[in-house]
């Protein structure tokens, strides 16, 4: 019983980033970009989480910058695939391996590596958090798990029920269309891109601050490229986006909960986990595909309106 | 636009020089010459400057060649600058770079040294890519064809005269299975292969882990590498510190070079990168030839993997592999798929990781330094692209 508390309790702070980069992704992805660069933002923002946490020990204030530096180094990207239309895997792929050098060698240069954070922890209930089962489950976690659900709520409604949603959809599924009705294609995907990176830079900026609460070079471990997959297994749609990050963040959070149990299992086999389930879930994905995937139609294509057929 | 007002305009001048002309005509002319197209862009702000971006058919291959060197010169004057902010005086950045690695002798022996496993890992990416296949599995198949000779050097598999041999082959089919998954998912049920590859690539590196800090831990000193290989299943060296490492890589990209440029199959392959619904109309057999590719280019990462533990670490260790992923890829891109530019490339790249060790020993700058000029580079390289394909046209200013 203990064990399975500690595990539902545990398991938000495994999701969280997997969800909130997941979110990111949909939202550029669904304006026709294909982001592989996720990987790269995540360390951007886990990196400059720290520094600002080790520079003003505010929370507040790590996080904004943190969303603040992977939106910028987003532009870099986003210039490629908009501006100077890159093939798109090309720009993801460049932009991550950008910003594991660049990260790499910035928290080694300005001595953030391994730096613990202090003072950081879960939002104060008082008593509730005492409560009996649900207590430690639902009362004893920190501002960002919260906070995750009503950024869902907001990116939903804003993908489905605002024009400007309705319209960056349109841009990912037809640009020649929305080109046609006046929309500026370009626009409306750097727009996509950015927001979208603010939101993976937070997912870094998480797993720095609150969970790991120190920085190591390349510390995602690939969790951008899970994002990705699960973008792909969640169709393109936010909530299941969240419910497969739910999942992977149970998985994860189980392995050290077994440890503790005296479970005994090779270790390395263990870690391979996260990994081997991205590639079932894309393998069952594939073979339960649908006619209607979900997929934006214009994805990874960029734009050229002098090729308009 | 401009044609209509050239006949007007001269008209006007025309009609300016004689004195005493029909003032009615001069007064008329301004804002016709105010309006004329061509001329206008060079004398605008250039906040207001407009272009027209059109697509261009093809560019001679001086402006390719002249456009790519300007990219290059870009990407490295970048990466100049981050080294000089870094901490390195600029005066020695030459002589760490060019001088110190190409023209002496001991470290042009150690860049032909590194150059052997990236000359086999860029043609591994550039097969793979010519099929259409983003295979950045490189690293996870290099591991298991590095595993893979290992295996047969610890359980002294066969006789001492054929190790080496059998090592090879053991890292090539080792490389080309681990490169099998991802192909039939991707042939079978369109899974995406980059996801596909790159997860591969986390589990092999986790699984190196388990054997080297697990059944394979060096008996002798306890740390987590493998025992080191016996005299005969290291890669000989031939004369004067040449190692037969890049013998074997070289004989490998001609072999790729045949296999691309003249035989058959390359032909092929050229039909499915260009467009592979027209290759199969036409009938040819798309899918074999992007699994062959596929499979080739495992096949030779594994070997790559081969080269590493048996010419140049002696043993299997744990993170041997780490770099290669991202500069095969890189190689592949600066070569545009190409064998025999791939191992010019190669050697340049090995150069850059040669200097990227000398700069952690004797200035203190990490490794990943390699990794972002090498990605600063991609970027640069990739961007110009834009101006290789386009032709930029000045035009008139909106609302003019």
């Amino acid at each position: 019983m203990e064990v399975v508390l500690n595990w539902l309790a545990n398991s938000p702070d495994f999701a969280v980033p997997y969800a909130l980069a997941a979110l990111g992704l949909i939202l550029s992805e669904r304006s026709g970009v294909l982001s592989l660069g996720a990987e790269g933002l995540m360390l951007v923002g886990a990196l400059i989480g720290v520094g600002a946490q080790l520079a003003f020990g505010a929370e507040g204030i790590s996080l904004f910058l943190a969303m603040l530096a992977a939106s910028a180094v987003s532009l870099l990207f986003a210039m490629m695939v908009i501006v100077l239309r890159v093939n798109q895997v090309i720009a993801g792929l460049a932009l991550v391996f950008f910003c594991q050098g660049l990260t790499s060698l910035l928290g080694t240069l300005l001595n953030w590596t391994n730096q613990a954070l202090t003072g950081i922890g879960a939002v104060p209930f008082g008593a509730m958090a005492d409560w009996p089962v649900v207590g430690h489950i639902l009362f004893n976690q920190n501002i960002i798990v919260y906070l995750t659900v009503p950024i869902f709520i907001l990116a939903t409604l804003f993908l489905n029920r605002s024009t400007t949603g309705l319209r960056l959809r349109a841009v990912g599924e037809n640009p020649q269309a929305a080109d046609a009705a006046g929309l500026s294609v370009g626009w409306y995907r750097l727009g996509a891109i950015v927001a979208g990176a603010a939101l993976i830079g937070l997912a870094g900026a998480y797993m720095s601050v609150y969970s790991t609460k120190l920085w190591v070079a390349g510390m995602t471990g690939g969790r951008g490229w899970i994002a990705v997959g699960l973008v792909i297994f969640a169709r393109w749609s936010p909530w299941r986006a969240l419910a497969g990050a739910l999942l992977f963040g149970c998985i994860e959070a189980l392995i050290p909960q077994l440890a503790a149990a005296g479970v005994k299992l090779p270790q390395y086999f263990v870690l391979m986990t996260p990994y081997v389930v991205t590639l079932g879930v894309m393998v069952w994905v594939a073979m339960a595909k649908s006619g209607h995937d979900g997929e934006p139609g214009a994805l990874g294509q960029p734009y050229v309106r002098e090729e308009r057929g | 636009m401009s044609d209509a007002l050239a006949p007007e305009m001269t008209g006007a001048l025309a009609e300016a020089a004689p004195p005493g002309a029909a003032p009615a005509v001069i007064d008329a002319a301004p804002p016709a010459i105010e309006t004329e197209a061509p001329r206008r862009p060079r004398r605008m702000p250039l906040a207001s400057r407009r272009f027209s971006v059109e697509i261009r058919q093809l560019m001679a291959w001086q402006w390719q060649a002249l456009i790519l060197a300007i990219a290059i010169l870009a990407g490295m004057a970048i990466s100049a600058a981050i080294l000089i902010a870094a901490g390195i005086a600029p005066k020695d950045l030459l002589n760490e770079f060019v001088v110190q690695t190409f023209f002496d002798k001991q470290n042009f022996e150690a860049v032909l040294f590194q150059a052997a496993p990236m000359i086999l890992i860029g043609l591994a990416a550039s097969i793979a890519f010519r099929a259409r296949f983003w295979n950045l599995g490189l690293e996870g198949q290099m591991i298991c064809g590095a595993i893979a000779a290992t295996t047969v050097s610890l359980y002294e598999i066969g006789p001492e005269a054929t190790r080496l041999p059998l090592m090879f082959a053991a890292a090539f089919c080792a490389g080309l299975l681990w490169a099998l998954g991802p192909a039939l998912l991707k042939l079978r049920l369109s899974v995406n292969e980059i996801i596909s590859t790159l997860m591969l690539n986390y589990v092999a590196s986790n699984f190196l882990l388990h054997l080297v800090y697990g059944a394979w831990k060096d008996p002798k000193d306890g740390f987590p590498h493998s025992a080191e290989f016996r005299v005969f299943e290291r890669l000989p060296e031939l004369m004067h510190g040449l190692s037969s490492a890049i013998l074997l890589a070289l004989i490998v990209a001609l072999v790729a070079w045949w296999f691309v440029d003249i035989s058959r199959a390359g032909l092929y392959l050229r039909f499915v990168n260009s467009n592979p619904r027209m290759a199969h109309a036409v009938g040819v057999p798309v899918r074999k030839m992007t699994l062959a590719a596929v499979l080739l280019s495992g096949a030779l990462a594994g070997v790559a993997g081969f080269v590493v533990v048996s010419g140049q670490e002696g043993r299997l260790t744990q993170a041997f592999y780490s770099g290669y992923g991202f500069s095969g890829i890189l190689i592949a891109f600066l070569a545009r798929n190409n064998p025999l530019a791939a191992s010019v490339v190669a050697i340049l790249i090995a150069g850059l990781f040669v200097t990227g060790r000398s700069l952690q020993v004797f200035y203190q700058i990490p490794f990943s330094m390699v990794q972002l000029i090498q990605a600063i580079i991609v970027i640069c390289v990739a961007s110009s692209d834009f101006f290789i394909r386009h032709r930029l046209r000045p035009v008139a200013a909106k609302g003019v």
